[in-house]
């Protein structure tokens, strides 16, 4: 026998059996749908950042800043400034053409409503600039601003806060609200929503940044290349300062974007991998139930010639085919949700089309499908020829001991890998988690049918009592084929075990940071910006002179090189951040004096310090201080490690901006809270919390998280409850003739809907509990390991997870609707003469 | 017992006949699609079944005898004419009706896989009335299990069950609900001879001890022959009846329906 009519049975068999063909390939194509809407929408974003910064970039040959002594390790942190003088310098180098000094800093646009433009913790930047004719933002109304008071805003911002041309705006920078008249409105190419306040150039030096001060200085080229003129440059500039040329700024932008984009890629394809490891298991499961339907057309290919390789030749080709068409639809409606994402995101313009997608959806997509239908394949080629001559042909069943013993295995395998990546101090603990995880979900998928026995009968239990016959027989079902109640199962423990555990995770954070405030937060309020500017120093005193309020401290944080290590301290008053965290002082005490420091107990041990100790510190200035050891104290969320004194901090930082203000008050009341917000009324883009909500606040971004999660992986609950689909509709189709024969002697078509869709509650409420018990398994190993990195307390959020076994059953119901009913649909007299 | 089945094609009883039916079909006809694909299975067919005996129905294949025993146990739909069990008029029903008919008044066996293979035999016995939902009568089941003999097997599911036994199980499936009446389609097809004499002795003996009524469709002139009278079926049309049935009259009559010129075909 060649190929040919082997390839025909496989065509034909495809034709024959279209709804088989859509249900299994429904599996790969939401699995595809999700690589390929990531890598669109991932090469979409670069693109646009690529763009963004190719066109800030554009007339750029060598860019002049000020070097940065301690690498503050965060790409977004501002670089110390640039004094003016500079400019001049630069001017008098022979090839420099237009250099032009820039101001850049927070600038936040209050609109009509008296909310910030485009606010919000993660949301894109609120940016303040001055106005320079470079070409990259063009003026689409009005004029440019040309002294205090005045300023231009992007067009699409102005548009948003509700704001015309000769409007009176108010703009928030740091010191505070300004007042000022809207005198233009610019085009900058999509911005993705950031918001631009330009200045004229003074104005901006003072509000964004210090009078006589840039930056950064661009320039363009009459002649020489970039290097040149850089080397050029560099001989003229004074010390602390450095040039770069155009293609590396374009570079540096590019890189960080480009870094973070990547990781935002490989997390979102991770959530696809997951969708589509359970896509696996419905491939196998659904490839498992074909082979066994259709053993006698099987035994009769090989009772008449074809040989063994060929019959398995025959299934893989099925796989290949449907592989296909499911990586083709997967990739259309991945780029579908790819332009979905994209109009979510504000952003306007086309998709990216690389190669890249489609090379890895249909990768992807066969290749998943194809070793998920290798072991189906493999068993149709042990159907013995004789099959087709027998009425009643088992196929020849493996052990469950192999199974036993293998599923074993690999679970405490998977097990060991997550507990070496938790505890074992491995350098990327990422992947030996990830690994172990896989592990454990395969290991328990291959155990499950020897669990299936006894929990589907105790979760039939209440079927069997209270639709009795109908009930019994469904649980039966359950029970028959413990594999394929087993692998159905398993799909939908997937998810489920991961949304479990990000649930447990969550739930643990809230009461770790709720433990936390009530343990460690000791003020009566805490005054925050919203955006991303800090406070001036002068709301302290503003805040202090409020009515009610017994003492104001501020709270700054920053940088700083001790023995060449960077490391984060936090400063201010000192007196108010204790009291307001609660520190406990182990030794010495908290009077810092000009040149103290305080160091947390870990701290201590791990640099050897005591009371008394001499540290040098290496500030961004670029000056060097040797502070003393004044105290320790016990661990302390909300200090950190190291705490500076105020006064050595602000020595060695010209523009300091409070990050914290602490509050105590007289009487911790509403009026309190109310005089201080009035306080802070021309500030929306400053909060009052006290401690209810902090924790609030704390809780609203644990649940964004636990959210956010949740949504990537409802994909994979989803395809699960596709395979529950499957399952379901082709146990109805082997079952014809039995379904017949009851509806014969007299079951009615509800008892028969009845029946069938408390089989698929069985299945799916079965393979939530093994999920949620993997799942708090997970979550609760995870919260170990993370106990000494603020995740204290372990919680288990019992009403939360029996929601999800009600949503589960819910499934189940779902499920069963189409399978239900074509069931009760059957022709019982074709049923009963089915072959 | 001659006149126990007067039917014939053309000559139809009057409802409500003196004689106990509890099944009867009047001009029934069944046709199959179309046009040119335009199948007669049933021609007008009026027969009744009398109660508390054992007919059987003969015929060479394609005659209609499968189409008029579904039709009879509401299995499936007449083209035209009436079919009533008992008094309750078939064509007039519902699926919810027919099923509840099914149920409560008809038993089935079928020739093959008439057992749901995850319940025991005995679970399988009690099916109907579990799924109506009401009790089985001790007594009498423990009459039909002790008539079928398989009190030690009752505990097996059917895959551990002998072919024989198998249908000797969905035999008392049929009767246990006692039903008005019991179709048999070809029950012994599918078994050796030795097993099919074994379950049409018990269909048999449930009609002399225990008065059931049963209709089996049968090609088998020896199957037949335990029957109390025989109808013969050819082109959809009652050709004849035999009262007190012998293997070899039985075939002696088939015969005469191969015969060219005899059948239609």
């Amino acid at each position: 026998m060649s190929a040919v009519p082997m390839a025909r049975v496989t065509l034909r068999n495809l034709a024959a059996h279209k709804i088989r063909l859509v249900l299994t390939a429904v599996a790969v194509i939401l699995g595809v749908a999700f690589v390929a809407g990531t890598l669109v929408f991932t090469d979409t974003m670069n693109r646009k950042f690529d763009d963004l910064f190719d066109r800030i970039g554009e007339n750029v040959a060598v860019d002049v800043r000020a070097s940065r002594v301690v690498d503050s390790g965060d790409e977004g942190a501002p670089r110390p400034p640039l004094p003016q003088s500079v400019l001049a310098l630069v001017r008098s180098v022979p090839g420099v053409k237009d250099p032009v000094g820039s101001v850049d800093g927070y600038a936040a646009l209050v609109g009509r409503n008296g909310k910030v433009v485009g606010a919000g913790q993660n949301g894109p930047p609120q940016l303040g600039t001055n106005w320079s004719d470079d070409g990259v933002a063009r003026l689409v109304s009005g004029r440019a601003p040309a002294a205090a008071g005045e300023v231009v805003v992007d067009r699409a911002s102005a548009k948003k806060a509700g704001y015309a041309v000769g409007d009176q705006v108010t703009v928030l920078v740091k010191a505070g609200p300004r007042r000022a008249t809207l005198v233009g409105t610019a085009d900058i190419g999509d911005m993705m929503g950031a918001t631009i306040v330009a200045f004229d150039t003074p104005t901006a030096q003072s509000l964004l940044l210090r009078p006589g001060y840039f930056s950064e200085i661009r320039m363009g080229s009459t002649g020489p290349d970039e290097a040149t003129l850089r080397d050029r440059v560099a001989r003229v500039l004074p010390s602390g300062t450095e040039a770069v040329t155009g293609a590396k700024l374009r570079d540096e932008n590019k890189s960080a974007v480009a870094s973070f984009m990547g990781f935002f890629r490989t997390f979102l394809l991770v959530f696809a991998l997951i969708s589509i490891f359970v896509g696996a298991f419905i491939i196998f499961n659904t490839f498992s139930m074909l082979v066994a339907q259709r053993t006698r057309e099987l035994a009769l290919l090989r009772a008449i010639g074809a040989a063994r390789s060929q019959v398995t030749r025959a299934v893989i080709g099925e796989a290949v085919a449907v592989g296909f068409v499911g990586s083709t639809l997967g990739l259309g409606a991945g780029v579908g949700l790819a332009a979905l994402l994209q109009s979510t995101t504000g952003g306007g313009g086309g998709l990216t089309f690389t190669a890249t997608p489609v090379l890895w959806s249909y990768t992807v997509g066969i290749v998943v499908t194809v070793v998920s239908a290798y072991f189906p394949a493999r068993r149709a080629a042990k159907v013995p020829p004789v099959a087709a001559m027998r009425d009643d042909v088992a196929m020849p069943q493996r052990s469950m001991r192999i199974r036993l013993a293998a599923g074993s295995l690999l679970t405490l395998v998977g097990a060991a890998l997550i507990t070496l990546g938790l505890f074992g101090h491995v350098s990327n603990a990422v992947v030996p988690v990830g690994v172990g995880a896989f592990a454990v979900f395969l290991g328990v998928a291959l155990l499950a049918p020897v669990i299936s026995r006894p929990v589907v009968r105790v979760l039939g239990w209440p079927f069997a009592r209270l639709l009795r016959t109908p009930g019994r027989l469904a649980r039966q079902n359950a029970l028959r084929n413990p594999r394929r109640t087993a692998a159905t199962a398993s799909a939908l423990m997937i998810g489920l075990a991961l949304i479990t555990a990000v649930n447990v995770l969550g739930s643990s954070m809230r009461s770790s940071v709720e433990a936390q405030v009530d343990k460690q937060f000791g003020a009566d309020y805490v005054v925050e910006p919203t955006g991303a500017g800090g406070l001036a120093p002068e709301l302290v005193a503003r805040v202090k002179a409020t009515g009610g309020v017994k003492d104001a401290g501020a709270m700054y944080s920053g940088s700083a090189k001790i023995s060449g290590k960077r490391v984060r301290y936090t400063s201010g008053d000192t007196a108010e951040m204790l009291s307001g965290t609660r520190a406990r002082l182990v030794s010495g005490s908290g009077a810092l004096g000009r040149d103290g420091m305080l160091v947390d107990e870990a701290t201590a041990r791990k640099d050897s310090l005591s009371v008394g100790s001499a540290v040098p510190l290496l500030f961004p200035d670029g000056r060097t201080e040797t502070l003393h050891v004044r105290g320790v104290y016990a661990k302390n969320q909300f200090l950190g490690g190291r705490v500076v004194a105020q006064g050595a901090y602000l020595a060695h930082t010209p523009d300091p901006a409070v990050d914290v203000i602490i509050v105590t008050a007289d009487r911790a009341d509403a009026a309190t809270k109310a005089a201080i917000e009035r306080t802070l009324s021309a500030r929306p883009d400053v909060k009052v919390q006290d401690q209810s909500a902090l924790k609030a606040d704390a809780r609203k971004q644990v649940d964004g998280f636990v959210t956010f999660l949740t949504i990537l992986l409802i994909m994979s609950v989803v395809i699960a409850a596709v395979g529950v689909v499957n399952t379901l509709a082709l146990s109805v189709i082997e079952r014809t003739r039995e379904i017949g024969l009851l509806r014969a002697i007299g079951i009615s078509r509800r008892q028969l809907r009845r029946m069938i869709r408390a089989e698929s509650v069985v299945i799916a409420v079965f393979g939530a509990l093994l999920g949620i018990g993997i799942g708090v398994a997970f979550g609760a190993a995870l919260q170990h390991a993370l106990r000494d990195k603020g995740l204290s307390e372990l919680s288990v959020p019992v009403g939360t997870l029996a929601g999800y076994l009600v949503v589960a059953a819910v499934i189940g119901v779902l499920a069963a609707l189409w399978p239900a009913w074509r069931a009760g649909r059957m022709d019982v007299l074709k049923a009963i003469s089915t072959e | 017992m001659t006149d126990s089945a007067r039917s014939t094609s053309d000559a139809a009883p009057a409802p409500g006949a003196e004689e106990d039916f509890a099944a009867r079909a009047r001009r029934v006809s069944k046709v199959y699609g179309s046009g040119d694909a335009r199948v007669i299975a049933l021609d007008g067919v009026t027969v009744g079944i009398p109660r508390g005996r054992f007919t059987a129905v003969m015929g060479p294949s394609g005659s209609g005898k499968s189409t008029l025993m579904h039709c009879m146990a509401g299995l499936d739909a007449v083209t035209e004419g009436e079919v009533f069990i008992g008094d309750t008029e078939l064509t007039a029903l519902r699926d919810k009706q027919l099923t509840r008919l099914r149920r409560d008044k008809i038993g089935f066996v079928f020739q093959a896989f008439n057992l749901v293979p995850t319940l025991t035999a005995l679970e399988n016995i009690t099916l109907p009335m579990d799924i109506a939902g009401r009790r089985p009568d001790p007594e009498w089941l423990d009459r039909v299990v002790d008539t079928v003999g398989l009190r030690s097997r009752l505990g097996h599911r059917p895959a551990e069950l002998s072919g024989g036994q198998q249908q000797r199980v969905a035999c008392a499936r049929a009767l246990a609900s006692r039903p008005e009446i019991i179709f048999a389609d070809e029950p012994t097809g599918n078994l050796d001879s030795r097993s099919g004499a074994e379950v049409l002795a018990f269909l048999r003996d449930s009609v002399r001890e225990m008065g059931q009524t049963i209709v089996m469709v049968t090609h088998d002139p020896s199957a037949a022959a335990y029957a109390d009278q025989v109808l013969f079926l050819t082109d959809g049309q009652i050709v004849d009846t035999m009262a007190q049935p012998t293997a070899e009259r039985v075939l002696e009559r088939m015969k005469g329906f191969e015969l060219p010129g005899v059948t239609a075909r």
